[in-house]
């Protein structure tokens, strides 16, 4: 009988562990209908909204200066529950919270005081940095905690708004969730080739690390509408930001780096002045950078396979090749003007690359990047820069030319 | 193990010695003598009260020979004494036995019966009325005769047989419709009869002190590792038990760890199963009165498989093969990581199913946790509530408790929707989990993992893995590792671990069974 005593201790042990672990609780545990989900997050120059001012009026608030205003979008337990019902959304399905002050994460906290349920930052989709603010700030001061935060995820997106930051978080539609409208046409870019591929947080946090200027995409609102319109040029020296690409020019960009995924490209026919539009299939570029000496060149070669999708040309005939050809040749001439704008501006107005020539450079010519990288904007708004486009029409549709 | 071995074996010995003393001091006493009025006075004593006990007194072919037979009402064949043993002893003897009658004076040869009037096969002359009583009552018939010094036991024992029927515990859609049955020498004879297999062992124990059981210990001399057998047999002549009702009795008493939640000898009831795993060189038991066989040494890996597998072709045999696993842990897991999810890592869910789900659940009063083990234990008692109800009942039992429970319990705000789909998922998965004594262990291991992930999250759920996985590492099941061949890793062996690889390709027995023959085919 004793050995049996002996066999079951472990039993009696193993027992008593489990027991003890349900003594201890819930360790950090947060269930999921007490949080709200915060989604989305503007960054603008410090106005109080009305709550703020009635509140601080009754003897609210703590010593800060109204530098910056932060709106959190966030989906509430309540609206979410309201969104799910059989019935459908009737009314708003997100909450816009604003606080001012000159720390982020004291205005996060502050929210704590006003909502029952807290803000996580698990589900962030987009943050949107207001013109002002970006030319006033450093980037990486206005991210830092962020960055800094295990909660927002790297993979959240970096926008710009021209406006108030706040108003791209708003919208008129029951059951539209503007965050995720932010986050969604973000991911059309294989439609138009005036999205830029998205810049995370991560991915700006390692433009601002190692010193080089990008873009980032730009946001306009009016009347709870968005639309993206061009990019906003960050300097690589000054984290800040220093103007603006416009759609054309952005589309540019793009052709430069070959980035994009579809698109289309309107020109006018030369003979008879009259449209076709080329739709692009695939888009590839190489930056080729020539070094002689201290002189320093590249050579941009673009090219493309795409469709003819639209055609007002009533002389051409589509199932004839010479048409085609001078289809391609016209809108090739676009496209290079598109590049020949852009280049300009980067090079004689704004003087940064944002194009990732250097990139190219220091991968194939390491050497010489050392030496230039210090000052590269400067000496890149110097370099020469030959380009060369070939777009190749492939498929012009299920409709020919009228027979002659 | 051998702990175990030696500390039954100790126990074991204790016992024996004493009841042998008592046995033989009986036996002195307890002996026919030739006086056939006191042996009859003696039978009478011993087993004369019970009601099924019929004697039957005559006399011996017409001589005036006093004999009778008795036998149990039921047990006995009846047909088999009324045409084959009583016309036999009660019509005339020839005439040159009669003549020889004087110099017997009185009595009658025995051997004179035995060899030329009883015309059945099987007869056993015993001497001690313990021996008699045992015999008696388990459907023989006894002939006592005046005279003789010895009774007749004269095997007449009716076996009560069913009809072979589907098991139902283990159907197949592909496979034999053949299921063991109570009768023990029925299933040998499945076993036998099923291909001439060569070599073909059934060793006979009996077990169990006071009701005493026919146990059969089959394997194939040939491939089997004979320390293997050794070990077996020795376990089972361990078992000291009054009595061994069913296998599962054997099964609790020779296995290794009886505080792991895992079985370490299968179940089955399947004559085709048991064949399968005596060709790669296990060892079956099997007991008298139950229809479910034991089969040991078994792995994890046996207990989500199922002789279907290799009946339908590989392809479809690798992929429910591959579902099943899926299936399990499955079953292990989600109502745990529904927690982990719905408490910790609200993060981790992809943002549109966080937002629904906590549209749903912002009315539920309760954690995660409670709402899980409220919906799990009411699906286990309606699980078992199912199998208690008669027949026709069950099943609708398990709709109208299901689908009502369910629904009225999201409608009532107790549990989430989402939680209802888990619970359904977990259900449905272990019910596809091919042996029933496995399922129990997975839906076991459920609730200690949902309290991990209710204690430390996602976190907690993986130190229950790791538990889990340690646990299972070190078990054996007689002598051979309990993840082979996974741990230890046998590459050459995973054709049959998780995926099913053409039968051609699988020349090879289990090597962790340490077979003598390890050629299977070329």
């Amino acid at each position: 009988m004793k050995q049996t005593h002996s066999k079951i201790r472990p039993l009696f042990i193993s027992l008593s562990v489990f027991l003890f672990l349900s003594l201890t609780g819930c360790w950090s545990s947060h269930e999921i209908e007490e949080q709200s989900l915060g989604i989305g997050l503007a960054f603008d120059k410090g106005k109080q909204s009305s709550i703020e001012k009635k509140l601080n009026e009754q003897g609210g608030g703590y010593s800060k200066r109204n530098l910056i205003t932060a709106t959190y979008q966030f989906i509430t337990p309540l609206v979410a529950s309201s969104t799910t019902k059989q019935a459908g959304p009737q009314q708003k399905s997100y909450v816009n919270v604003s606080e001012s002050g000159d720390s982020f994460h004291q205005m996060v906290r502050e929210i704590s005081l006003r909502s029952e349920q807290p803000v996580t930052a698990h589900h962030m989709k987009v943050v949107v940095i207001s013109e002002s603010l970006a030319k006033s700030y450093k980037l990486e001061q206005l991210l830092d905690q962020n960055f800094r935060e295990s909660e927002v995820r790297p993979s959240c997106l970096v926008l710009i708004s021209k406006g108030r930051a706040s108003k791209t978080l708003e919208t008129k539609k029951a059951g539209e969730i503007p965050a995720f409208r932010l986050a969604g046409i973000v991911e059309n870019a294989y439609r138009s080739t005036r999205i830029l591929p998205p810049m995370s947080h991560i991915k700006v946090e390692s433009k601002i690390k190692s010193g080089s200027s990008f873009l980032l995409q730009n946001v306009l609102s009016a009347n709870g509408q968005v639309k993206f319109a061009g990019a906003a040029v960050i300097d690589g020296k000054t984290h800040k930001m220093t103007g603006f690409l416009n759609e054309e020019e952005l589309e540019g960009v793009t052709w430069i780096t070959g980035k994009g995924k579809g698109g289309v490209v309107k020109s006018f026919y030369k003979e008879t002045g009259q449209l076709i539009v080329y739709e692009i299939e695939t888009m590839k570029s190489r930056i080729i950078p020539r070094v002689k000496g201290n002189n320093i060149s590249f050579d941009v070669n673009i090219e493309s396979v795409g469709r003819l999708s639209e055609n007002w040309v009533l002389s051409g005939n589509t199932f004839k090749n010479e048409f085609l050809k001078k289809a391609e040749k016209s809108s090739e001439k676009e496209v290079k003007r598109l590049v020949r704008n852009v280049l300009e501006k980067m090079q004689k107005e704004y003087k940064v690359d944002v194009a990732g020539f250097g990139n190219r450079l220091r991968i194939e010519n390491p050497k010489v990047w050392k030496k230039v990288k210090k000052d590269w904007d400067q000496t890149f708004s110097e370099t020469p820069i030959n380009y060369n486009v070939k777009l190749t029409i492939n498929d012009y549709g299920t409709s020919g030319g009228s027979k002659k | 193990m051998k702990e175990w071995i030696s500390k039954i074996g100790k126990k074991g010995k204790v016992t024996n010695n004493d009841k042998l003393e008592a046995t033989t001091s009986q036996d002195t006493t307890g002996q026919f003598t030739d006086n056939f009025i006191l042996n009859l006075e003696m039978v009478k004593q011993e087993i004369g009260h019970n009601w099924d006990v019929h004697f039957r007194e005559f006399n011996l072919g017409r001589t005036g020979i006093r004999s009778i037979i008795i036998f149990v009402d039921g047990l006995s064949d009846k047909d088999l004494i009324d045409k084959h043993i009583m016309p036999s002893l009660m019509v005339d003897f020839s005439a040159e036995y009669k003549q020889d009658l004087p110099y017997l004076k009185g009595g009658i040869s025995k051997e004179f019966i035995k060899n030329e009037v009883l015309s059945i096969s099987e007869v056993e002359e015993v001497r001690s009325i313990k021996e008699f009583t045992s015999k008696v009552l388990t459907g023989s018939t006894a002939l006592i005769m005046d005279g003789s010094l010895n009774a007749l036991i004269l095997g007449t024992t009716k076996l009560k047989t069913r009809t072979i029927e589907e098991p139902v515990s283990e159907a197949l859609v592909r496979g034999p419709r053949v299921g063991f049955t109570e009768s023990l020498s029925d299933n040998t004879s499945f076993l036998r009869g099923s291909g001439e297999i060569e070599n073909l062992s059934l060793v006979k124990f009996q077990v169990g002190k006071r009701s005493k059981k026919d146990l059969v210990v089959a394997y194939i001399k040939d491939i089997v590792d004979p320390e293997l057998v050794q070990e077996v047999e020795n376990r089972i002549k361990k078992i000291d038990m009054d009595s061994v009702p069913e296998s599962g009795y054997v099964e609790q008493l020779i296995e290794d760890n009886y505080l792991s939640p895992f079985p370490q000898v299968q179940n089955t009831e399947r004559p085709d199963r048991v064949i399968a795993a005596l060709m790669e060189g296990r060892v079956a038991i099997l007991l008298d009165g139950t229809p479910f066989a034991l089969i040991a040494p078994v792995t994890l890996s046996m207990m989500l498989q199922s002789p279907e597998d290799y009946y339908e072709r590989w392809i479809p045999g690798t992929f429910i093969r591959m579902l099943r696993y899926l299936a399990a842990i499955l079953a292990l897991f989600t109502p745990s990581l529904y927690i982990a999810f719905i408490s910790f890592h609200s993060g981790m869910i992809p943002t549109k199913l966080a937002i629904s789900i906590i549209g749903t659940r912002s009315g539920v009063p309760f954690p995660a946790l409670i709402e899980a083990l409220f919906m799990e234990i009411s699906i286990e008692i309606l699980r078992e509530a199912g199998l208690r109800l008669p027949k026709p009942i069950g099943p609708a039992m398990g709709i109208v408790g299901g689908l009502i429970i369910g629904e009225a319990a999201v409608q009532a705000g107790i549990v989430s929707p989402v939680l209802v789909i888990v619970v359904a998922l977990t259900a449905i998965s272990s019910f596809s989990i091919p042996q029933y004594s496995a399922g129990f262990t997975i839906r076991i291991l459920r609730f200690p993992a949902m309290l991990c992930a209710a204690t430390f999250g996602l976190y907690g759920v993986i130190l229950f893995f790791l538990f889990m996985a340690s646990h299972l590492v070190k078990l054996k099941s007689f002598g051979v590792p309990f993840l082979s061949p996974a741990v230890p890793y046998r590459l050459s062996e995973w054709k049959d671990l998780m995926v099913r690889m053409p039968l051609m390709m699988m020349k090879r027995r289990p090597k962790m069974m340490h077979t003598k023959n390890p050629i299977r085919k070329g």
